[in-house]
């Protein structure tokens, strides 16, 4: 019996015996790629942890000087934008093809609001020199170790940005081909698929804001 | 499309409340703790991005393997860095 009635619109692939195969294997292709993923991060990851350890009082000062507003406004866009992302992939489901592409719509202009406050600080730390390379100065016995944060800093977000807006490329792509009228209840892989990036992506940030901004808070 | 909705509104609650608490508990003085409780109420909030919008227990098992790689290989990487610089006493520390 086959796994899933390939409509006339969309038959699988001919390598593939059925669309749900053929899903099946998009989705275990794209966690394959975020295994890669977890350790391009985790090597940023790890660096942070060892010079967190080696200067903790230069880390917590620097700490306390990244925009913990902004920085938390980003957490609940992004937090959100998942929210919506998971919502569409279920009206994808659903064949719910206006509701689908309102809320693919919707996730990537979260992302760019994301981005836009991420501009904003970044322009914000330009103005108060702690852009190591470029404009560093600091005031302070541990300023070594600050400029050091502010560097990996730089990278972690820098390159999460980087990854986001790929993400927001791809979801208005997807948003498109949605309106189009693409996808089906049957086929709907490529939303899927883009929605586990984007779910990576707001899984590096979890990370990424309690050790970014939330460290040092105290004392 | 209902029972989904209500679903994802009570994830976002969650996730909002979690993000609350980790705010707020980052102005408490717990000492070392204080990075524990973040790094803890952050791993609760990725396993409701994993489980309820990556949907990973309703995944196919093969899929399951490539999720526990990249943790794994993950933890080696930190396990077998923390072997060095766990035990090494720090004379540079600032």
């Amino acid at each position: 019996m086959p796994d899933v009635v390939a409509s006339a619109a969309a038959p699988p692939e001919p390598q593939f015996a059925s669309l749900r195969q053929q899903s099946e294997v998009a989705s275990i292709g794209i966690w394959a790629f975020l295994a890669t993923e977890v350790l391009f991060f985790g090597g940023m990851l790890l660096a942070y942890a060892v010079f967190r350890k080696a200067y903790p009082l230069g880390f917590a000062e620097a700490g306390r000087e990244t925009k913990i507003v902004i920085g938390t406004i980003n957490t609940m866009v992004l937090l959100t934008s998942s929210v919506t992302m998971a919502g569409a992939v279920y009206a994808a489901e659903g064949g719910r093809r206006r509701l689908l592409t309102l809320l693919l719509i919707l996730t990537a202009a979260l992302g760019l609001a994301f981005v836009g406050l991420k501009g904003l600080e970044y322009s914000k730390e330009y103005e108060e020199h702690l852009v190591p390379g470029i404009d560093f100065a600091f005031a302070s016995p541990h300023a070594n170790a600050i400029q050091l944060f502010f560097f990996l800093y730089f990278m972690m977000t820098g390159v999460h940005a980087v990854h986001l807006t790929i993400g927001i490329i791809v979801v208005l792509v997807m948003a498109v081909r949605a309106g189009r009228g693409a996808f089906s209840p049957a086929y709907h892989s490529p939303v899927e698929v883009t929605g586990l990036y984007w779910h990576f992506v707001d899984l590096v940030w979890i990370f990424l804001y309690p050790l970014i901004y939330l460290n040092g808070r105290v004392g | 499309m209902a029972r989904e909705a209500v679903r994802l509104a009570a994830a976002w609650g969650a996730l909002m409340v979690l993000l609350g608490s980790t705010l707020g508990l980052s102005y408490v003085q717990l000492g070392s703790m204080n990075i524990a409780v973040a790094l803890t109420i952050a791993t609760a909030k990725a396993l409701i991005v994993v489980f309820l919008f990556m949907k990973l227990a309703r995944a196919v098992p093969l899929t399951w393997v490539f999720a526990a790689a990249g943790l794994f290989w993950l933890l080696i990487m930190f396990g077998l860095a923390a072997t060095d610089y766990g035990a090494r006493l720090w004379v540079i520390a600032s």
